[in-house]
């Protein structure tokens, strides 16, 4: 691995779905000759590219995991993590771009800037990273680079910039014209690996001056010296203005945009080129850890090679021969055999194994050092665990975990299904910190959580395939609550006295709305008509009543229970007898006290697009939600409402489909509050049926 | 619940509880203070008069926050109300709704916008209307006369905005309306300004064109709670 940081460059390709990224790597992987052919990600040849080695991401086209590679072009050491560009995918993003320099920002030249596009670009200006924008597949029919440059400054609000201009579009895309050089390149060969490069048409000559006039102008406010050159006129050093470039750039002020065609083989090296000039080094960024020993105080990470280790966890894949730990290196150095210390845990481990990845295929290696990403084989530990060496205790900041939006239930077929759908989870959950799972202690179900419908589609189809467990999908069952409204007398004997020893107890009391908390209990017995020992024994009954109701088998809550009266028998009354009176007298007074059935209510907050602001709220309505309050922020709006939870599910899909994926919706919970009467009937009619079917 | 809520009713303090009803064209208020001095208490006070009455009311806030804008409906109803919250009295709760701007992205284009979504989808028809924040000092007459005009097609009965005065500023209309409203004054069927004297908050009831009482009339309120008094 290259001890020279000036020469290494770690950097994600991030995009709307179906922009290119894989298809870009794979490119790039030929061109720096690490893979020998190319095999395209909807290839005839069912092969695949190289980056998508899962089977189904084989299958469906599309990348789910990241994946990691390496390869080298001119001096240039190039660590490159490809991501997923579906939303649901988003945790992978959102930990590659947290441990990388740089980004490419990859951009469809018909679609332009997509929802995903927002996100992505919102998750690199979380993590400080740098950015070139590649608009990709400008031989597609309705390709307009110059419209998407303008969609880059105006819906993402960067200082975007055509840095070439594409010589022919659609079907006549035939090279690319280099505004800093001011020549024009072709690319050749079986796969466009021959660059040729020549003088810029004649009828493309007067475009290019004006817009080079343009870039450097714009460039030059990034450097004292190339703003001298251009006043005093005359021929301009290109290395100043890839100087200027790379200092806006690597200030996050200014955005190279280039242009080609992955699938046509075009412009890719060049792309590269613009790697190496423009996307920091890991010297060049600024990366803060927190010392333990001093309140967590941030310093500057040294990326000395000589100073102690830091290194930070940002994946795991949890495979058949032990677990494979995704790390970056920011500081010092890793050798085989070496003992690290996890900072969470505070547990030394011994690393066995320490391999470069290059997709799903491990490369075994001795060291590592820093602005390394490698991979440690055998050693248990969770994303986002920071390991150093003796000598120094810190913690790098973790990355940004967004919480799960949909739920589904799961049910397994059979009692093996069950034990290898727990084993599944495990393992999935460790991996992905957005899927979350739990069993709902009230109905018993196993739920299972994540970022959208294809998360959730994709994890069981893996339980499927990968753990043999077949799983049935479903709704998760809402809490629902019982209450009563009013006030309800209850006079109830529980007696059974047929020969021999009996059961013999009365109490006599009401139940009423109880404003705060969910259960009270009142002793307002006197003269002894309840003997003290069985007081108790009437709480332990009301206490059973309130776990199920009657209309809806939902547990009861605000509730206050008094007894004022009751009789005993001297030899006939004991415990049971009491529990048992309590009961009755409860199912007697419940049911005068007109019960109602609540459901839970959540506080939902929607965050998208002022233009569509009128549907959200409509969708919002047609849920039985109640519109709160609309707050607008510039272009974008939120929308709060309270809306009851059984309305909430598979909203999110409605969403995305009513914003063009560009709004988003957080969700808790409020409060309980009574359900409408038909929603009411209906529950309590599937209760009866449920009851009488068994 | 609403019926059992004892309330000072300011509406019926100035005798526009009657406006409330009816196809009467929309009565334009206007509640005029400096900085800090209670305009919102004063607004929200209005707001909720009309949502006990059954009005729909749409509170529009620039500058503010929804919840900023929720805690005056809670605080001030609790004063009312002995600890009561707005959100435990759903049948009220049911007639507010809130909208915040940016004060550099509040419009009557995307005003109008936005109600236009809220009426035309049936989601929420707004009877009254609060602007709390509105800059009178960057929009002129004209656009006033839009806004009082697109309330009047809306069938809006009842809309209040504040304004901010300032000390310095010794600008007057004829009706004794301060600046930045004394040119914009004739718009307005009701303007009250509230003034501290000494110890005593004054709601100085300037013009009032509907009212059932005189301009030149003073409102008392209490000053550690801004709410107008009783008689």
């Amino acid at each position: 691995m290259s001890k020279d940081l000036s020469k290494v460059r770690n950097i994600g390709i991030s995009a709307h779905i179906d922009s290119g990224k894989t298809t870009l790597t794979e490119r790039i992987l030929f061109y720096t000759k690490r893979i020998h052919a190319i095999h395209e990600v909807r290839g005839k040849d069912g092969v695949g590219a190289k980056m998508d080695s899962m089977e189904l991401e084989k299958e469906r086209g599309i990348t789910i995991q990241s994946a990691a590679t390496y390869c080298s072009w001119k001096d240039i050491d190039i660590n490159i993590i490809d991501t997923p560009g579906h939303v649901d995918f988003t945790v992978e993003v959102e930990r590659a771009l947290r441990v990388l320099d740089g980004a490419v920002l990859v951009l469809c030249s018909v679609g332009g800037v997509q929802s995903q596009s927002i996100t992505v670009n919102r998750q690199m200006t979380r993590y400080n990273v740098p950015r070139i924008a590649f608009i990709n597949k400008c031989d597609r029919t309705g390709a307009n680079p110059e419209k998407v440059t303008r969609q880059l400054r105006e819906k993402l609000e960067l200082n975007a910039h055509l840095m070439q201009m594409p010589i022919g579009l659609e079907s006549d895309l035939n090279g690319i014209v280099d505004l800093v050089t001011m020549k024009a390149f072709y690319y050749d060969g079986e796969s466009g690996e021959d660059i040729r490069i020549d003088s810029i048409p004649a009828n493309m000559l007067a475009e290019a001056e004006e817009k080079r006039e343009a870039l450097l102008e714009e460039v030059s406010m990034y450097s004292e010296e190339l703003m001298e050159a251009l006043l005093e006129g005359g021929e301009v050093d290109t290395d100043l203005v890839y100087d200027a470039v790379r200092k806006g750039t690597l200030a996050l002020e200014f955005t190279p945009v280039l242009v080609g065609s992955a699938y046509k083989n075009k412009g890719v090296q060049s792309l590269l080129d613009a790697v190496e000039s423009y996307l920091p080094c890991p010297t060049d960024v600024t990366n803060m850890a927190l010392d333990l020993t001093e309140d967590e105080k941030e310093f500057a990470v040294t990326n000395d090679p000589k100073d102690p280790l830091i290194m930070l966890a940002f994946k795991l894949e949890d495979g058949r021969y032990g677990q494979l730990t995704y790390t970056r290196t920011y500081q010092g150095t890793l050798a085989k055999g070496d003992t690290i210390y996890n900072r969470r845990t505070g547990k030394k481990v011994k690393v066995g194994r320490l391999c470069r990845m290059h997709s799903n295929e491990m490369e075994e290696i001795d060291s590592c050092g820093s602005g390394d990403i490698v991979a440690l084989f055998g050693i248990d530990c969770a994303s986002g665990d920071t390991f150093t060496s003796d000598g120094i205790s810190c913690s790098m900041t973790s990355m940004h975990i967004p919480e799960p939006v949909i739920s589904l239930a799961v049910i397994p077929s059979d009692n093996k299904a069950q034990i290898n759908m727990s084993k599944a989870l495990n393992r999935f959950t460790k991996e992905d910190p957005t899927f979350k799972t739990f069993v709902d202690h009230e109905t018993g179900e196993t739920i299972i959580s994540g970022m959208g419908e294809l998360h959730l589609e994709v994890y069981i189809e893996r339980m499927k395939r990968e753990y043999g467990a077949v799983v049935e999908v479903g709704a998760p069952q809402v809490a629902y609550r019982e209450t009563i409204s009013q006030r309800g007398d209850f006079n109830y004997t529980h007696k059974k006295q047929t020969g021999g020893s009996g059961q013999f107890g009365r109490v006599s009391g009401y139940l009423e709305p109880l404003e705060e908390g969910e259960y009270e209990f009142v002793d307002s017995i006197v003269g002894g008509v309840i003997p003290r020992e069985f007081i108790g024994s009437c709480d332990k009954g009301f206490k059973k009543s309130v776990e199920k109701g009657s209309l809806c088998g939902a547990p009861i809550t605000g509730v206050r229970c008094v007894i004022n009266d009751g009789a005993y028998h001297a030899v006939d009354s004991s415990d049971v007898a009491f529990q048992l009176a309590a009961i009755g007298g409860f199912k007697e007074g419940y049911l005068k006290a007109k019960p109602i059935i609540m459901e839970p209510i959540m506080k939902v907050a929607v965050e998208g697009p002022s233009e569509f602001q009128g549907s959200v709220m409509g969708s919002i309505n047609q849920r039985r939600g109640m519109i709160i309050g609309t707050t607008e922020e510039g272009n974008y709006s939120v929308v709060e409402a309270e809306v009851p939870l059984s309305e909430m599910f598979g909203y999110s899909t409605t969403l995305r489909s009513l914003t063009q994926g560009k709004a988003e919706f957080t969700m808790e919970f409020a409060t309980f509050k009574q359900v409408p009467k038909s929603v009411s009937e209906q529950l309590v009619k599937e209760y009866q049926d449920q009851r009488k079917n068994g | 619940m609403g019926n059992e809520l004892i309330i000072s009713n300011p509406l019926r303090a100035l005798g526009l509880e009657e406006k409330t009803g009816g196809n009467a064209q929309a009565m334009m208020g206007l509640v005029m203070a400096r900085a800090g001095l209670g305009k919102t208490a004063i607004l929200v006070q209005f707001a909720l008069d009309c949502m006990l009455l059954g009005n729909k009311v749409l509170h529009v806030s620039i500058g503010e926050g929804v919840d900023k804008t929720r805690s005056w409906y809670d605080d001030i109803l609790s004063l009312l109300t002995d600890g009561e919250k707005l959100e435990s009295i759903p049948e009220v709760m049911k007639n507010r709704m809130i909208m915040t701007f940016k004060e550099n992205s509040f419009s009557k284009a995307k005003l109008e916008e936005r109600l236009d979504d809220l009426v035309q989808q049936n989601i929420y028809k707004p009877e009254c209307l609060i602007i709390d924040g509105y800059d009178f000092e960057r929009n002129d007459k004209k656009s006033l006369e839009e806004l009082r005009h697109f309330m009047n097609e809306r069938g809006l009965k009842m809309i209040w905005f504040s304004a901010v005065s300032h000390r310095d500023d010794k600008r007057v209309s004829l009706d004794g309306v301060p600046a930045p409203c004394h040119e914009v004054d004739s718009l307005f069927d009701t303007v009250l300004l509230i003034k501290p004297e000494g110890d005593a908050m004054k709601l100085n009831i300037l013009k009032c064109d509907s009212c059932a009482v005189d301009p030149g009339s003073i409102l008392m309120l209490d000053p550690s709670t801004m709410l107008i008094k009783q008689g």
